[in-house]
């Protein structure tokens, strides 16, 4: 099983390395992703889009839309993708906390 | 050297969440005997595959699966072998009294691991069928030994989580009626900021007389798929809902277990019933249009509606939209279920030409086209690498044609699998995306 460490703590993370239990999800978490998702800074725009992709999903119960989250954030889907460069539904879902969106994604 | 499947496996509490039962590892041999026994006696067309090939090798150089990762057992005669050997020491006389002598061969711990390697190495296109001459279709071979390993419990945890989700909201990617709603609003809020009128998405309405079923993660990534639908349901005046029941076209059961396919099916049935539709309208994508059209009927029939494809009814209604031509150059992908399939080979190609400048062929195309290397759900991440050999062909075949303003590709499997190969094979550039996303750039409002 893989395992992420924050603050001394062990957080379990899944096959694609999004944690399995949403509830320990932390800043600090976002930190230590941070360094395994090439984000080498994390800024204001950043935590922008985290929270709004976990505001999103704790009132829908999933991902936003991308073009919605782009939209909502007044980011374009370039800079999402400079700011994290796996892609919104990897890279800046990871970061959220939120399951690896899945189907024909 | 022991084979290891190239994918992830679910785990007891992801096949468990998934609604199917893991098997305990001492049952395993005798549960699957049980189930290629039943498969065999009750599928005419596995056992025509089984007891016909003669070798002769044809399909090699037709595969692209074995042209892109040059494993001898992704040719599909050596693929369908896999099966064939089993089925021979188990029940045929020359099988069970010669042994391998009579291509036989014993299960054995290997066997589950090579048939999760390359039965999830096959796109099930049926390029293979295509060019065989006794046409043995290989993805019958595959999608029957999927079935049977689901059954066991075995299953890609990329299926298991598709399948939970379908379970929960009826749609692969698991969007709640609430979340549906509100992707609804906002893509209406869309085209009223493009054309000023007022385009709706209605979701559920009763009293339809179309239900239509979106392409998979048109609700996601893909929405200019789903501005395109909505443009033209807008400018035909017809009275048409979608469903929260069914939200996507695809029905991945087809992929990887035959009772999920007839549960999702059902619930295209029910949602049509619901809404009061005689006519369902299948979004773009590949598989859910052969599972809808070649098995709803059979399935789950009879139904009082009947079904078509989305670019088989614009097809239909074409000279009725107000379509002014893009000047782009464009090519046409053929999803292999639509070319090989599901009778969509000319309609992609009327609506293009009528809604671009310039449209070119790829070479091969139609029936004889090349898979994009993502069929059949092979969508993994972990399996990127040989994603990226599968799409070989396909890249080959569009970098051939030089220049290009946009690649149509009207499946949302291809959508998904697509630009990572145009992008792993130097084409990152260039725009992609479905048919119906042109028809609703190409569409001309007089503000009303």
């Amino acid at each position: 099983m893989d395992y992420i460490e924050v603050n001394g703590v062990k957080i379990e993370l899944d096959e694609d390395g999004f944690i399995v239990e949403p509830d320990q999800w932390s800043e600090e978490l976002v930190l230590a992703f941070a360094k395994t998702e090439d984000v080498p800074v994390v800024t204001e725009e950043h935590w922008k889009v985290i929270h709004y992709l976990r505001d999103y999903f704790k009132q829908f119960g999933i991902a936003p839309m991308i073009r919605k989250l782009c939209k909502d954030t007044g980011l374009s889907l370039k800079e999402i993708y400079d700011l994290f460069p796996s892609g919104p539904a990897k890279g800046a879902c990871k970061l959220a906390g939120l399951p690896k969106p899945t189907g024909c994604v | 050297m022991p084979v290891k499947p190239p994918l992830h496996i679910a785990k007891e509490q992801e096949v468990k969440a998934a609604g199917f039962k893991p098997t305990p590892e001492s049952e395993v041999k005798e549960k699957f005997l049980a189930k290629l026994d039943e498969m065999r006696s009750s599928m005419r067309s596995l056992m025509v595959m089984l007891e016909t090939c003669t070798k002769c090798g044809n399909c090699a150089q037709q595969c692209h699966s074995f042209l892109g990762t040059n494993d001898y057992n992704n040719f599909p005669a050596a693929r369908a072998e896999l099966m064939r050997r089993v089925y021979k020491k188990y029940f045929t006389t020359s099988g069970k009294l010669f042994g391998r002598f009579a291509g036989a061969e014993d299960f054995d711990d290997e066997l589950i691991s090579k048939w999760m390697t390359y039965f999830y190495q096959c796109n099930e296109c049926r390029r293979c069928a295509q060019f065989c001459p006794f046409g043995i279709d290989t993805a019958e071979v595959t999608i029957t030994a999927r079935h049977i390993m689901s059954e066991l419990g075995i299953m890609p945890k990329f299926m298991a989580g598709i399948a939970a989700n379908m379970e929960k909201t009826g749609n692969n990617m698991g969007i709640p009626r609430p979340a549906t709603i509100d992707c609804a609003e906002f893509m209406e809020d869309e085209m009223r900021e493009e054309t000023g009128l007022d385009i709706k998405i209605p979701v559920d309405k009763p009293n339809s007389d179309i239900l239509y079923i979106p392409s998979s993660a048109d609700f996601f990534s893909n929405i200019d798929t789903m501005i395109g639908a909505a443009k033209m349901f807008h400018v035909l005046g017809v009275n048409w809902t979608i469903s929260s029941k069914v939200l996507e076209a695809a029905n991945f059961g087809l992929l990887f277990d035959f009772n999920a396919m007839q549960a999702q099916n059902l619930r295209l049935k029910e949602a049509a019933l619901e809404v009061g539709a005689s006519l369902v309208v299948q979004g773009e994508c590949g598989h859910g249009w052969r599972a809808a059209k070649m098995y709803t009927e059979g399935s789950n029939g009879p139904v009082p509606f009947k079904i078509v494809h989305v670019l088989e009814y614009t097809a239909e209604h074409l000279a009725k939209l107000p379509l002014s031509k893009l000047p782009m150059r464009v090519t046409l992908h053929d999803p292999c279920n639509y070319a090989r399939a599901g009778d969509i080979i000319e309609q992609p190609r009327q609506i293009i030409r009528s809604c671009v400048e310039e449209f070119v062929e790829m070479t091969p195309n139609r029936e004889e086209n090349f898979c994009c290397g993502g069929g059949s759900g092979i969508l993994m991440d972990e399996m990127m690498e040989i994603r990226m050999q599968l799409g070989k062909k396909k890249a080959e075949q569009v970098k051939a044609l030089g220049n290009l303003d946009y690649f149509a590709v009207p499946c949302s499997i291809c959508k998904a699998q697509l630009p990572h190969v145009m992008k792993h094979y130097g084409m990152g550039s260039l725009s992609m995306g479905g048919v119906m996303d042109l028809v609703g750039k190409a569409m001309v409002f007089n503000k009303e």
